[in-house]
């Protein structure tokens, strides 16, 4: 293996080995025999850019109903049947895909593939109104846990719908809306599954103490037989331009500190523009030493925290944005002009020499730490092969990185922060009310 | 469909056996080379609980565990993190209820500026006024944060209501707004050079090590001298546990309660902690457990119920936690108690079967990584377990039946001394509280 960081033009060697079974279903095999264990990671291309109007947060739900039962398979059983063999085992659903994962002593790995696969062959034939009734709840709780009921829940929602209009793919976010959680009936379901649960439709990645030959025939095996399905359309957005108007909301909220987002739409994964711009924010937000934390927090004092994020996304655009809180009796505004000179500070001076090394060292450290474990392994090559069609770029990532130099996120910024593209995003904390007695103590 | 397949019983593992060495000045090295990890953790512990705070500057330890990296002897101010930031280095300290961590992460290639950069933290970070009176409002801020996020507050309400005002962690490691707001700089300077000192001091590193690693290490931190070679370092006092209560939190406005229902529990040096582990795994550690097949999978009335040993490094506390839509907080709770009850309902073989091979299967991969390797041993040393503890852990666990799990859980679950936390809207909570008796009128 290449030793990382001596030299950042050098690429990494993590084994990609690629193979397509006749029915589609693309497979990623890299073996790593540190550890007795493997990682299983499979991404369908299914996200919530997907979901038809009135059905949204439906790829989120539909991900619950997996874990209800299949064929062969009791509801929950899944789960509980590979924890109990020694595995971490979840699944996510964002904007582009939804990723099902599990990571386990090696000799577990036949029955993980068994029960991914029996899932995808025969989900159907347990959904039922009542698991679909009790999953819809759980999401709704999961819904008001991570969203409704914390300070600024509402953050990400706000922002897309601020930068992408309503109708757009990422115009509104995975969590979907209660209203049409409750819509959800099981021939949608049935819908959702036929049209995008297929194998020609998802990437499967196995990372670990495994040979290639012997992985490649667990997974015909397991996999082999299942019927290939028409190939859904994979069309994606044409990109928009940036935004104009300067629209803005102003929400007041029961938050402790009120806080400011500025955002801006921006290119899709894969342009190296915006590879440009995530170094932009680190140097914007990243660290201790970052521009915003720097003048905002420790300068000026007068905001609480600051940061600057990219969502890389792959139809048409992404977005970004930074945010601050303000510090106790700092007006918002006040933040809010800091926090725009900032960025505009970069766009016209660009990074210092010293800025875009420290970029380059923070984004080689993250990478490399994403690569240290199997199962965030496992993940990212599914992510590159799912979104880009090339797994093999997870070695190269940190070797292209390094080629962008300050002028390159200089000009990058130029052409994608500027202050007239952007959207404003502010929550006003409501007046501090006297602590009531809160508290209230009791017996059994 | 074919076959479910069967799955064989995984070879043994044991957790990695450090090499123990000691720098010239006495400082204990622990160290795990591990071929292929490219980021090295290193982690140096420094035993000083916060129990050996001033009561009235509570919070310093945290205050000066934040200004390490804002400055040193030879880094002032901003020169400091811009160096760190320079080699690809994550630097974060953090002290809890035994005592003082902080860790380094850093590409293999640029361990040796790195770990310079990290002793002088250690030995000679600068603590000026300026940002310990900084950091003392962010962390005013951060408390009003804390307070107002319904899950962080049920969590630091039960372990308030868990410990006597004389047990130091009956209140927030970071300290509460009074004594925060009283730290100054010459606070900060001189819990540092009280505490922090060699003769306290544990060095865990893991990673691919480079040539030379041994040799960094001294020059590095064995020529730190310590005033006081001979004063032993400091553990943390025996827990003062407080007798079971309820507290109902107002958080007007909620669509959730956070719940928190446990009691007194075990630490890990209890040789009944592997099977108490176990039967709460039972009960409510795995997807199926008890308490979430019923109160999600069955009712949908949440995202998840667990409960969840907390172990100090004596004593602890368990607590079984969740979020519940405010309309059915009070059946949740009666339900969750009721669940609890185990003395009718042993503990099962099968039971006792997935919970061992839940523990055991996701150890290899959880000590894969450096990081993970470097945390556990650098717990080892706070928690007062020997290096091998994984190891010794897993063969309890292997040793654990269904009697066993179940006499466990019965001395440490007390049904008759639950303490209760709900953070919610308590004018919708407070009659049904009341009518099932958790709350009198």
């Amino acid at each position: 293996m290449t030793s990382p960081g001596s030299d950042p033009s050098d690429d990494l060697a993590y084994p990609v080995h690629q193979h397509t079974l006749a029915n589609g279903l693309r497979v990623i095999v890299s073996p790593d025999h540190n550890a007795p264990a493997a990682a299983l990671n499979l991404w369908y291309d299914v996200g919530s850019r997907h979901e038809e109007p009135g059905r949204t947060g439906f790829a989120h739900l539909f991900e619950h109903l997996m874990f209800q039962g299949s064929a062969g398979v009791a509801s929950g059983e899944h789960i509980a049947l590979l924890q109990a063999h020694g595995a971490a085992v979840n699944a996510t659903t964002w904007f582009d895909r939804t990723n099902y994962f599990e990571a386990l002593p090696t000799g577990g790995l036949d029955l993980a593939l068994w029960l991914e696969a029996d899932r995808l062959e025969s989900l159907l034939d347990a959904v039922t109104q009542e698991n679909l009734d009790n999953q819809r709840e759980v999401v709704k709780e999961e819904k008001r846990q991570r969203y409704d009921n914390v300070p600024y829940g509402d953050l990400m929602e706000r922002l897309v719908a601020l930068v992408f209009p309503s109708d757009h793919p990422y115009g509104h976010t995975t969590i979907g809306s209660m209203a049409d959680l409750d819509a959800a009936t099981v021939e949608d379901v049935h819908a959702f599954f036929r049209r995008h649960y297929l194998p020609s439709n998802c990437v499967l990645t196995i990372v670990g103490d495994v040979t290639v030959d012997d992985a490649y025939a667990l997974v015909e095996r397991r996999f082999g037989h299942l019927p290939s399905g028409p190939k859904p359309d994979r069309a994606l957005a044409a990109p928009l331009p940036p935004l104009t108007g300067l629209p803005r909301a102003e929400v007041d909220a029961d938050v402790p500190a009120s806080s400011v987002a500025l955002a801006w739409r921006l290119p899709a994964l894969g342009d190296p523009e915006l590879d440009a711009l995530d170094l932009a924010t680190t140097v914007l937000g990243g660290s201790q030493t970052s521009r915003l934390h720097r003048a905002l927090v420790r300068r000026d004092e007068v905001a609480e925290g600051a940061g600057a994020s990219v969502m890389p996304l792959v139809g048409g655009n992404s977005f970004g944005f930074v945010t601050a809180r303000a510090r106790d009796g700092v007006s918002i505004d006040t933040v809010e002009q800091s926090l725009l000179a900032e960025v505009e500070r970069l766009a016209d001076e660009g990074p210092t020499d010293d800025e875009v090394t420290r970029a380059h060292a923070r984004f080689e450290r993250d990478w490399l730490q994403s690569l240290a474990s199997l199962d965030t392994r496992a993940d990212q090559f599914s992510a590159y092969a799912t979104l880009l069609g090339d797994p093999t770029r997870v070695n190269r990532r940190v070797a292209d990185m390094a080629t962008i130099d300050g002028t390159a996120i200089r000009d990058a910024c130029r052409t994608h922060l500027r202050a007239e593209q952007r959207a404003t995003l502010v929550h006003h904390a409501l007046p501090k009310a006297s602590p009531s007695p809160a508290t209230q103590e009791g017996v059994q | 469909m074919t076959a479910r397949p069967d799955v064989p019983i995984p070879a043994p593992w044991a957790f990695p056996e450090p090499t123990e060495g000691r720098l010239s000045n006495g400082i204990r090295v622990l160290r795990h080379p591990m071929p292929g990890q490219h980021v090295v953790s290193v982690v140096a512990t420094v035993e000083v609980p916060l129990a050996a705070e001033p009561r009235d500057l509570e919070g310093v330890a945290l205050l000066l565990s934040r200004v390490l990296d804002e400055g040193t002897t030879a880094h002032p101010g901003d020169a400091y993190a811009e160096a760190l930031e320079s080699v690809g280095a994550a630097f974060h300290a953090s002290w809890g209820l035994s005592g003082l961590q902080v860790m380094l992460d850093v590409p293999a290639t640029r361990l040796l500026p790195a770990l310079e950069l990290f002793a002088e933290a250690l030995r000679t970070p600068e603590v000026r006024d300026e940002d310990v009176r900084r950091h003392g409002a962010l962390r005013l801020a951060e408390i009003e944060q804390q307070r107002a996020n319904a899950a962080s507050r049920a969590t630091m309400e039960f372990r308030a209501a868990s410990w006597l005002e004389s047990d130091r962690a009956h209140r927030m490691n970071g300290g509460d707004p009074e004594t925060v707001a009283a730290v100054t700089g010459d606070d900060a300077r001189a819990f540092h050079r009280l505490h922090v000192r060699p003769g306290a001091t544990t060095l865990v590193i893991a990673g691919d090590l480079p040539d030379g690693t041994d040799h960094w290490l001294e020059s590095a931190l064995g020529t730190w001298d310590d005033p006081e070679p001979r004063r032993p370092s400091l553990t943390e006092p025996p827990p003062d546990p407080a007798p079971a209560t309820v507290r109902l939190i107002d958080r007007p406005g909620s669509v959730q309660a956070d719940v928190r229902l446990g009691g007194q529990g075990l630490d890990r040096r209890d040789p009944r902690w592997a099977p108490f582990q176990v039967a709460a795994y039972a009960v409510g550690g795995g997807f199926l457990s008890r308490l979430n097949s019923v109160l999600r999978e069955d009712r949908g009335w949440t995202y998840g119920a667990h409960l969840q040993p907390v172990p100090r490094r004596a004593g602890g506390t368990w607590a079984v936690a969740g979020s519940f839509r405010t309309d059915v907080v009070v059946d949740a709770v009666v339900e969750a108690r009721r669940l609890l009850h185990v003395a009718d309902r042993p503990i099962t073989d099968d039971e006792v079967r997935q919970a061992v091979s839940h523990h055991t299967g996701t150890s290899p991969l959880r000590y894969a990584t450096a990081e993970g390797v470097a945390d556990q041993q650098a717990a080892n040393v706070l928690n007062g377990t020997p290096v091998d503890h994984v190891t010794r852990w897993l063969a309890a666990l292997r040793d654990v039946t269904p009697q066993s799990a179940t006499a466990a859980y019965a001395d440490a679950v007390d049904l008759d001394a639950l303490t209760l936390v709900v953070v919610g809207d308590a004018a919708a909570l407070r009659p049904g509280l009341e009518k099932a008796g958790w709350l009198t009128a």
